[in-house]
């Protein structure tokens, strides 16, 4: 049953209903007229079986049996409706005293008197009814044949269920024709998404689709439409990171180049040499970056990611024991101050901590020398201020852009650390915000849910 | 040849001034576009290297300002995106030729000299003058078939008087023209190389003219 279509269920499970209410109308109608039939003949048999015990039966002979065999003899001929109904007349010792020349001779005598009986006459079942003749002496047998009752019911139930399958089947032929035709839009719709080409994420056509099926419609053009959102995403990306490698080939073959030609000058091939290296460390950052913006982005997008409740103090003191040699090396002092619950409660600690990270990286290398660093965790927010430097206002909109890089920087920067730290507060419903403070520059990210 | 370079990024920007450097060229290296593009009304460039992916200006809004200002001098832009639109836009707008990065030094190199050519209305690949034949591109140059050892500033300064045959030099224009604003020029840095060159190539062949400067005459 599990790969049949909706239309053939529907219209097999529809046939076979009509079919078994058919069918027990039948089996009812049957049992119903069998026994009027019965009641009915069962009423016949007695009346005249009454008929006959109200007649004298002493004194008759062989000679009236003659008689009367010819006398119905001559009415069989006349009317040749065949009722099997027999009779006999048995005397008090059992003998047969007279009977209709024809089933009734078969007749064994049963002595009782107003029952019925089923017994078998010449190998076939009869309905006997038994009475005593009105002066007590004879009884009186009167039966039919139960296959004619039967074949009389059989014949009426037929009459009655002949325009019932008729009727049944207009029914069927009806059904089998709404249900293809109430159908046909959504072969429709199935044959179209079957010959889409893999690149086609235009929203399916809604016309003519029954409301029930619309909802369906249109959560599957929602996916779509994230699914084109999705692939959009990524081809720019893969364009970007294409673009921003072609940079730094850019400076590494040109510097290579320098380095060749200067064969005989020592002094230049030695500078081309260290560019040359300070290209390749610049290189290889910007590709883990990449990587670890895919990461990011590809395992935010996967259904299901680690959740579990962040410890964003031990997540602060770890980042910042990584960050200890770097910051020592400008001499500037980070700090902390863990003051509440944090902008993500429940999250994955990889992301939570790859936020930290990104903020504190940025923060040392975009500082002074001597500058003062401090990260503060509140509820609901995640603080990074660093002292020193600002940066300018028709700059801070353009933060956490993909590749985007100020004007004059001389860090080694890919562009993409802050693009990391937006990309994660995005998915858990915070805002990140770039502002300028009194002394330095100052990176927010809060939940949205205050 | 002095040449503008415009262009962000300080590894290429240093691995380009360096290189062309040693390969000739004299060069105005400028990260930020706004003072780049300042630069081209303050000194007589032969040519100008544009980078379009600047950070602050558009490097397609500072060719449109300099054309329209009435700067002609032969510019090759440098674009990231494999972008055709980008680049029939910077034609249009009056680029002469574009370069995509990855590119090669030599590329450049080779670029520049022949917009430079072209632009002082020549198109053959080398510049002949009575007996000296100079190859722009390999810097070098024969005397009666002969290479003759030349240092760089005075290939500069033959290429450009060869470029400019006819036409009188001052001593102040071929500073302007060999020199960079790095370069520490000594008063007499000119009449030096002049004298080197006739020593090298011949007496005769860079002619005086007295208070104004130096000519290279046709026969």
């Amino acid at each position: 049953m599990k790969k049949l279509s909706l239309r053939s269920r529907l219209i097999i499970f529809f046939t076979l209903i009509a079919c078994a209410v058919w069918a027990a109308a039948g089996v009812f109608s049957w049992l119903e007229t069998k026994e009027k039939t019965d009641e009915f003949f069962d009423t016949y048999q007695m009346a005249l079986a009454r008929q006959l015990a109200a007649t004298d039966w002493n004194g008759v002979t062989k000679e009236h049996q003659k008689k009367t065999d010819r006398l119905i003899d001559k009415i069989r001929n006349a009317d040749d409706d065949d009722e099997a109904i027999g009779f006999a007349v048995f005397d008090a010792d059992g003998r047969m005293v007279f009977h209709d020349d024809e089933n009734g001779k078969d007749f064994s005598f049963q002595n009782r008197s107003g029952s019925f009986v089923n017994q078998i006459v010449d190998d076939e079942e009869w309905r006997v009814v038994w009475l005593k003749s009105a002066d007590g002496k004879f009884l009186i047998a009167v039966g039919q044949e139960l296959e004619y009752r039967e074949d009389m019911a059989w014949d009426m139930l037929e009459e009655f269920c002949a325009p019932w399958g008729a009727g049944l089947l207009i029914l069927l032929l009806a059904t089998i024709l709404i249900i293809s035709r109430e159908l046909a839009p959504l072969n429709k719709l199935a044959e179209d998404i079957k010959n889409r080409r893999s690149g086609d994420l235009s929203p399916l056509p809604a016309d003519n689709i029954p409301s029930e099926i619309l909802p369906l419609i249109s959560a599957m053009n929602q996916l779509l439409a994230q699914i084109e959102n999705m692939l959009e995403r990524e081809r720019s990306f893969i364009a970007d990171s294409a673009h921003e490698l072609r940079t730094p080939l850019t400076a590494l073959k040109i510097q290579l180049e320098v380095a060749q030609m200067s064969a005989d000058d020592e002094k230049t091939r030695n500078q081309a040499l260290q560019k040359l290296q300070l290209g390749i460390e610049r290189s290889s950052r910007l590709v883990e970056q990449l990587l670890a913006l895919s990461k990011v982005e590809s395992s935010l997008s996967a259904p299901q990611i680690n959740q579990e409740e962040i410890d964003w103090r031990q997540t602060v003191i770890a980042m910042i024991d990584e960050y200890r040699h770097e910051a020592a090396g400008k001499n500037i002092a980070v700090s902390y101050k863990i003051e509440g619950c944090g902008p993500i409660r429940n999250g994955n600690p990889v992301l939570c901590s790859l936020v930290v990270r990104n903020l504190l990286d940025n923060a040392i290398k975009y500082s002074p020398e001597g500058a003062a660093i401090d990260i503060r965790i509140q509820d609901e927010a995640l603080v990074v201020t660093n002292s020193g430097v600002t940066v300018e206002s028709r700059h801070l909109d353009k933060l956490g852009q993909r590749f985007y890089r100020p004007a004059g920087q001389n860090e080694k920067g890919s562009g993409l650390g802050l693009s990391i730290v937006r990309c994660i507060a995005e998915y858990y419903q915070c805002r990140l915000r770039f502002a300028n403070t009194d002394t330095g520059f100052e990176v927010l990210m809060q939940s949205n849910d205050l | 040849m002095r040449v503008l370079l415009i262009e962000d990024d300080p590894l290429i920007g240093d691995g380009l001034k360096v290189g062309l450097e040693k390969s000739g060229f004299t060069v105005d290296w400028f990260a930020n576009g706004a003072d780049g593009e300042e630069a081209l009304f303050q000194a007589p460039y032969a040519a100008v290297i544009l980078d379009l992916g600047l950070p602050e200006v558009d490097g397609l809004s500072i060719l449109q300002h300099w054309r329209g200002q009435g700067r002609v001098e032969p510019v090759l832009i440098l674009t990231a995106r494999g972008d055709v639109d980008e680049r029939i836009k910077g034609l249009n707008l009056g680029a002469d030729d574009y370069l995509p990065k990855p590119f090669a030094l030599g590329e450049v190199q080779a670029r520049l000299n022949a917009l430079i050519r072209r632009n002082n209305g020549v198109s053959a690949a080398v510049i002949s003058y009575k007996n000296i034949i100079f190859n722009p591109q390999t810097r070098k140059t024969l005397l009666d078939g002969q290479e003759a050892a030349l240092s760089p500033k005075e290939t500069a300064l033959l290429e450009l008087l060869l470029l400019n045959k006819n036409r009188v030099l001052s001593k102040e224009t071929i500073e302007s023209k060999i020199y960079s604003w790095d370069d520490e020029v000594a008063s007499n840095a000119v009449e030096v190389h002049v004298h080197h060159l006739r020593r090298k190539l011949g007496k005769n062949i860079i002619k005086t003219i007295n208070k104004i400067g130096y000519i290279l005459e046709d026969a």
